[in-house]
């Protein structure tokens, strides 16, 4: 028995270490080789530093009413995204589900939003918000359409949804179509028949039977929606003032504009990290229940 | 061979273990190596100069270099230059001091960011180098730091204010008003003809700030000349500088809407279309401005802060400049590199090709009239040397602004910002 | 049925607003990177009056278009390749593997998924630095490969355990050893989820940004999105030509798109699901 338990180790080693070497290099040891400095006062450019123990952590969440605005506007970020990507992807899946024939071109056309790299999306729809909407509404009646898309902070939190959205409905929508594929149509063709309107139907037989698909969805858009950078960093690079500041924007600053306070910005992500593992895991949770429910 | 795999990856992990934890071990030992004369010896030269749209210059430039490099000393200089975007370019920068990769030459902004990299021991000391000799003395300062050393090559000098329409203001009859009192009549006729007297572009929040090195610096050269020693004693505070609001509100009350969707790039635009007669900005946006109207005529002038004539100063300053790595293996051809800058023949041409205003007595080229403009302020001593405010209170100051601007926060609001980040910039750097 | 017809019209109708909006920024930038500057600003959203492919030549040369495309290619295949490759060998394993030490390394790939890149840029620096593998396109797709692995695995994880273990103990029995019932078995049977992570690796690594900018010092190195990145100029932008150069970088992406289309959609419900 031991000899076989030995044996079985080295073949997990064997399989598991060409993945695991590079991803311990690259990853494993830069985290926690952030969270080593996390506890320094490291700027990044000093080639000493001292440690501080907490004082990091301290003062990012006692003394700093900029990452403490950060927080809460990605979580107002967050909070919006999970329910509008969802719902936008969901019903753009139930709608496309029942064309027959444009149902590749509209699949086409909701993805290919998502194939262009987020920077270059933000620097596309910088564009359009300062330049494109306004000259339009001047051209049309569509006054509406005037407004300061990017200035004003009231009005640039939804543009950076609309970007996001742009951006990511499209990945969203491919899985719940295929969770939908799944759904047998008699089931479906029963409960018209039991006199449910088409609403009800979707309620009670469509939505239990993909409530995988919503897991997921729910888990990857919460994960990317924490991390936001580039949108915000190419649409409106966070102001103005710090007025649409997300979290990893306040740690890049941090680490790379204000005094380098490298160690600082690591406590930053370290707090970041726990928050995500925090969201994460209720999130799963709360999900695997419903779905053994279901 | 399993075995050797195994070794190499061990080697690898734990020489990466250590360099993952601070860097204190030095440099000691990289000096070896010292070339043995005779043969023609290579040299790899890496440069770090964010300035993309100036490429061909520089490549040329260093092509000239590795010529003469070659005829004079027989050293096979190959260069690797690295553009970087402005946007991105500190972040690489320290990103690569903090990883031990410095480039042996490397572009920084004078004002803003030679104290903190020299503090850090990053920057080689270049006080004996034949080139200090050729500096004028309005550009000297700039690169001196504060116990008297040179530390980099100035390549971008400034002498700005505000930049104005010259056109609108001979139409309208005005001249460059001299006090705050004037700068409001200027105002007033100029709203009386129909003219939007500023266009305003705070998208970017470096363009607000730009107000307070012009206050700060007319105030500190006429009624608060310890100001910046006070303020890094934490001794002072920013409602000192509180009467750089009173323009600034002039301003903002009298420019072009959406002021924070509008980047400099449009501002450049707004300028040379006629949209506002004056713009908070430097002649650095000189070439964008001609490039959208080439027919643009516009100056250079000193901006009024309060009713002292005085204190209506161009503020001199340097940006870009080249310093030579603390680190380099290759000093002495670096070395060579930046005196070259400034060669006796070769300079004048690179640096008027560069389109940048004259440093040093080697150049002798004919400037641009935006230049000659500010310079003619210069030869009166109506001029001062830029502060030396740290980056990151530049940084805090334009964010304030660009809030300020919008409403969200109030004047008290922003100063005691300011205050904080100082201090908070004494702390980091005691 | 009459209710039928109109509900299906109201769907359409729907789908096709959406799809307008959502197609109009690319529109944007289609027709206008075929104009002047000057044409450009007089009206964004009219057809050009001429068709000019004076702004693609010029971004054809500002990118070094053959030279950044030929980059992008050497980095994603390497990167996925190597992900693929680590990552469906370690998967497979893991998921069938049920020990202690087998979860924990699970468990680390797992959570290092949730890891914020900018916690880790200044010290994947150093490392990169200190292992010589920075500035080169090679040591690029290595790194990739460590930071793309735990994704990879997570889903071959999941994937693996629908396959019924009968296979492998029939290949034991004639005798295979481990790796030969892996790539003679296995592998084969994961290629619905393999094409899955290899379309997701080569849109996350094509479109990258940030690591591409701390690692490529030399611009004959550059990616298509990082030479792009250096025509958004100090002090103006060339909306036109930038725009061209856009739409270059983009072809790459729907050209593929188009060959693999089904394959993509294929796999990112399969990913999905199987996760």
């Amino acid at each position: 028995m031991p000899v076989n338990s030995y044996k079985k180790y080295i073949s997990l080693l064997a399989f598991v270490a060409p993945a695991f070497i590079l991803y311990a290099v690259f990853l494993l040891i830069p985290t926690l080789g952030g969270m080593f400095y996390s506890f320094t006062d490291w700027n990044g450019l000093n080639r000493t530093y001292e440690f501080i123990g907490f004082g990091n952590f301290a003062e990012a969440l006692i003394e700093d009413p900029d990452f403490i605005h950060s927080l809460l506007f990605t979580l107002k970020y967050v909070l919006f995204m999970i329910v509008l990507q969802n719902v936008f992807a969901l019903g753009l899946a139930v709608f496309i589900e029942t064309r027959s024939r444009s149902k590749g071109f509209f699949r086409t056309i909701f993805f290919m939003p998502n194939m262009i790299s987020t920077i270059i999306s933000a620097f596309m729809w910088t564009f359009v918000f300062a330049q494109v909407l306004p000259q339009l509404a001047e051209k049309t009646a569509l006054t509406f359409l005037d407004q300061s898309w990017i200035g004003d902070p009231n009005v640039s939190f939804f543009s950076i949804l609309i970007v996001s959205l742009w951006n990511g409905v499209g990945y969203m929508m491919i899985i719940y179509l295929a969770g939908l594929q799944g759904v047998p149509q008699s089931l479906k063709e029963a409960a018209l028949i039991d006199g449910a309107t088409p609403f009800q139907t979707f309620l009670n037989v469509t939505l239990p039977m993909i409530t995988h698909a919503i897991t997921i969805c729910f888990f990857l858009t919460l994960n990317g929606a924490f991390k936001v950078f580039e949108v915000v960093y190419g649409l409106t690079g966070g102001g103005p003032g710090r007025s649409t500041q997300v979290i990893t924007m306040n740690i890049y600053e941090e680490a790379f504009s204000n005094n380098f306070r490298y160690g600082y910005a690591s406590a930053k992500s370290v707090i970041l990290f726990v928050i995500i593992l925090i969201f994460t895991f209720i999130q799963i949770q709360v999900m695997k229940k419903r779905e053994v429910e279901a | 061979m399993k075995k050797a795999v195994k070794g190499m990856l061990i080697t690898a992990l734990s020489a990466a273990l250590l360099a993952g934890c601070g860097n204190n071990a030095g440099n000691a030992g990289e000096e070896g190596g010292a070339a043995s004369g005779g043969e023609a010896k290579s040299v790899k030269l890496k440069m770090f100069i964010a300035q993309p749209r100036l490429k061909e210059h520089y490549d040329n430039y260093i092509a000239d270099f590795v010529a003469k490099e070659k005829a004079e000393k027989n050293i096979d200089v190959s260069v690797q230059l690295e553009m970087p975007t402005a946007d991105n370019a500190a972040q690489i920068l320290k990103t690569r001091l903090a990883s031990n990769d410095a480039p042996d030459i490397f572009a920084l902004h004078a004002i803003n960011e030679i104290p903190s990299y020299y503090k850090a021991g990053y920057l080689e000391d270049l006080s004996g180098q034949p080139f200090v000799g050729k500096l004028l003395d309005s550009v000297k300062p700039s690169v001196t730091t504060t116990d008297g050393k040179v530390v980099a090559i100035p390549l971008e000098t400034l002498s700005w204010g505000y930049l104005y329409n010259k056109k609108i203001f001979a139409e309208q009859g005005l001249t460059p008003p001299t006090t705050l009192r004037e700068m409001k009549a200027v105002v007033e006729k100029l709203k009386a003809s129909n003219i939007t007297p500023f266009v305003l572009s705070y998208k970017e929040a470096w363009i607000p700030q730009l107000v307070l090195p012009l206050a700060a610096g007319a105030l500190i050269n006429t009624e608060n000349p310890d100001f910046i020693e006070r303020m890094n004693k934490d001794e002072g505070s920013f409602t000192e500088m509180k009467a750089m609001f009173d323009i600034f509100d002039l301003i903002n009350a009298n420019g072009t809407g959406k002021a924070t969707e509008v980047g400099g790039d449009d501002g450049a635009a707004a300028f040379a279309a006629g949209k506002g007669a004056m713009w908070l900005q430097g002649p650095w946006y000189a070439e964008t401005i001609l490039k959208s109207n080439p027919d643009m005529d516009f100056g250079v002038a000193p901006l009024p802060i309060n009713d002292n004539p005085e204190a209506t100063l161009i503020n001199l300053s340097a940006s870009t400049s080249l310093a030579v790595s603390k680190s380099s293996k290759n000093k002495e051809v670096a070395l060579d590199f930046i005196n070259y800058v400034l060669d006796d023949t070769a300079s004048n041409d690179f640096f008027q090709a560069l389109k940048f205003n004259p440093i040093a007595t080697v150049h002798t080229y004919e400037s641009y009239p935006w230049v000659n403009d500010a310079t003619a302020y210069v030869k009166e001593g109506k001029s001062y040397q830029d502060p030396s405010i740290p980056q990151s209170v530049k940084d805090e100051v334009g964010k304030g602004l660009q809030a300020y601007y919008a409403g969200q926060i109030s004047k008290e609001d922003v100063l005691s910002a300011l205050d904080k980040a100082w201090k908070s910039y004494n702390k980091v750097n005691k | 049925m009459r209710q039928n017809k109109a509900a299906s019209l109201l769907t359409a109708g729907i789908l096709t607003v959406l799809a307008a909006v959502s197609f109009f920024p690319i529109y944007l930038a289609l027709i206008n990177s075929f104009k002047s500057q000057g044409d450009m600003f007089r009206s964004f959203v009219s057809l050009p009056t001429s068709i000019s492919f004076g702004n693609y030549a010029e971004a054809f040369d500002k990118i070094n278009l053959l030279g950044s495309t030929v980059n992008s290619v050497i980095i994603s295949a390497l990167g996925i390749g190597g992900i693929v490759l680590s990552a469906s060998l370690a998967g497979y394993k893991l998921s069938r593997t049920t020990g202690k030490l087998s979860q924990v390394i699970f468990f680390l790939f797992i959570a290092s998924m949730l890891v914020p890149f900018h916690s880790i840029m200044i010290p994947l620096t150093r490392m990169a630095k200190s292992l010589s593998v920075q500035g080169s396109t090679y040591g690029l797709a290595i790194i990739y490969i460590g930071l793309g692995v735990n994704m990879a695995i997570f889903l071959y994880h999941g994937f693996v355990k629908s396959i019924p273990r009968e296979l492998e103990e029939a290949a034991y029995m004639d005798g295979c050893n481990e790796y030969q019932t892996f790539f003679r078995i296995i592998f084969p049977l994961l290629v619905p989820i393999t094409v899955t992570i290899a379309i997701l690796d080569f849109l996350w690594i094509w479109n990258d940004f940030l690591l591409p900018l701390l690692m490529l010092t030399d611009s004959e190195s550059f990616t298509l999105i990082l030479s792009t990145n250096t025509l958004f100029g100090e002090y103006n932008k060339d909306w036109s030509l930038i725009l061209a150069a856009l739409v270059l970088t983009a072809i790459p992406v729907i050209l593929i798109y188009s060959f693999f289309q089904r394959f993509i959609m294929h796999g990112i419900a399969e990913g999905a699901v199987k996760g």
